[in-house]
């Protein structure tokens, strides 16, 4: 992976001095990372403010980071560690609301499917917000990061058998609490 | 291939990262079990929709807070490598640069009138001397009780400029990197540590703030000041992290690595 290697060496530079590097970094992940805390936290202002600490907390302890140490996997444990440090002043974390956004239709042409697909979707977003935390961030990790099962083990400090079967523990959990919520609205 | 094993499949199964030989097991066992066969849809079908879900944008000032962040590390850096600050920042730091400006108005004046009367001799600069720091460790000792986190970074900031014998600021660092709510104050405030580590104070007292600190990014800074001072009274709370189920991966290899420099 041409890009990963490509971070590897920017993190590398940066940890050498050249902290200007920092800002391509920035400009390749900010976005996969307030995704990432934005599904965690379900607040907006909360997860740009653990970006920032995130690129904080990188160049104030560029020294940790190891020659050839996947960047992504390092970074995202600089994430969780914030995460972890964060929500205990956050412990109130509202759930996700994002109660009138947009999904994109798709090629869908008929009014009523985009309806129920919009209505599923909504539902798809309480029931992911009503997951908890530790599953939530596996499907983050695996789902909307596109991260590997493999980089997920690295992130989490445990095996790639442990991590796949969290996996089928939270989709499985997810479409539970998703048909109840359906089977409540449908009563 | 039985339910349980498809199980284990299913994360490969969605990702779609499946060797062929276990897909076409899957495939086998579907074929002869129809609740497996339903389920795996049915997780499919959640997983499929959540590919759907916007993917939300954070706010163009993220972007800008950041550069500012990361000019002001530059900047930070820079100032820390050259020799003592001089005048720099006098007149943009807020109400405590108005503050120093009007104490050492008064200061000058008084030293003036002083000096006028005793004449300059090394008293008269060592008393002159004694009042810088006394006002240093005024600002110092109220930015660090500040309500706001960015005053209190300030106050460790300003701490470098307080001689190292200073026993009350050290109190004061010590009482941060303990007790403030804010990680990056506590982070600051280890760093500042440095300025005041031969000061006995310190040695002897870090060990403690290890096992206090919460977060994995303080402990490590904490880990390698110990390190840095060759303070070996830590060795033994180093120990005791590193076996703890409850240590970040992390911090338990840097304990480890501390344990092995403190030999």
């Amino acid at each position: 992976m041409p890009e990963a290697r490509a971070d590897n060496v920017l993190m590398q530079k940066v940890r050498d001095g050249d902290l200007a590097k920092m800002a391509v970094l920035f400009e390749r992940h900010h976005r996969a990372l307030f995704r990432y805390f934005l599904r965690l936290t379900g607040n907006r202002e909360f997860s740009e403010d653990l970006v920032q600490d995130v690129y904080f907390r990188m160049l104030k302890y560029r020294h940790s980071y190891r020659d050839g140490s996947p960047f992504t996997s390092w970074m995202y444990q600089v994430a969780r560690n914030a995460h972890l440090d964060g929500a205990q002043k956050h412990k109130n974390e509202t759930p996700i609301d994002q109660e009138g956004v947009e999904e994109p239709a798709g090629a869908d042409p008929d009014p009523s499917q985009i309806l129920v697909r919009k209505q599923d979707l909504g539902l798809l977003r309480r029931a992911l917000a009503a997951l908890p935390v530790e599953k939530r961030e596996l499907l983050v990790l695996s789902r909307f990061q596109n991260l590997k099962y493999e980089q997920i083990a690295d992130i989490l400090a445990c095996d790639v058998g442990t991590v796949k079967v969290r996996v089928f523990r939270a989709i499985k959990a997810l479409t539970q609490i998703f048909f109840e919520l359906a089977g409540e609205k449908a009563s | 291939m039985n339910c349980d094993q498809v199980k284990e499949h299913i994360a490969d199964y969605l990702a779609g990262t499946l060797d062929p030989a276990a897909a076409e097991e899957l495939d086998e066992h579907f074929a002869r079990c129809s609740a497996c066969k339903q389920e795996t849809a049915a997780l499919s079908e959640t997983w499929e929709m959540l590919g759907v879900l916007q993917q939300e944008q954070p706010s163009t000032s993220l972007r800008s807070r950041f550069y500012q962040s990361l000019e002001a590390y530059q900047q930070g850096l820079a100032a820390a490598a050259a020799p003592a600050p001089a005048k720099r920042r006098f007149f943009d730091w807020g109400w405590y640069g108005w503050a120093w400006s009007a104490a050492l108005l008064v200061l000058g004046i008084g030293a003036g009138q002083w000096l006028g009367v005793r004449g300059r001799g090394q008293a008269d600069l060592a008393r002159l001397q004694d009042e810088v720091h006394n006002m240093r460790q005024m600002v110092t000792l109220s930015l660090l009780t500040q309500q706001s986190a960015s005053e209190r970074l300030r106050g460790v900031d300003y701490s470098f400029r307080v001689d190292q014998s200073d026993t009350q600021v050290l109190k004061a660092l010590l009482h941060a990197v303990n007790y403030d709510p804010n990680v990056n104050v506590r982070l600051a405030a280890v760093d500042a540590l440095r300025k005041f580590s031969s000061s006995p104070s310190v040695r002897g007292t870090l060990d403690q703030s290890l096992m206090k600190q919460e977060s994995p990014m303080v402990q490590l800074a904490l880990i390698d000041l110990i390190v840095d001072m060759r303070d070996k009274t830590a060795a033994p709370s180093l120990a005791s992290l590193e076996r703890s189920a409850a240590t970040d991966k992390n911090v338990k290899e840097k304990a480890q690595w501390g344990l092995s420099q403190l030999q």
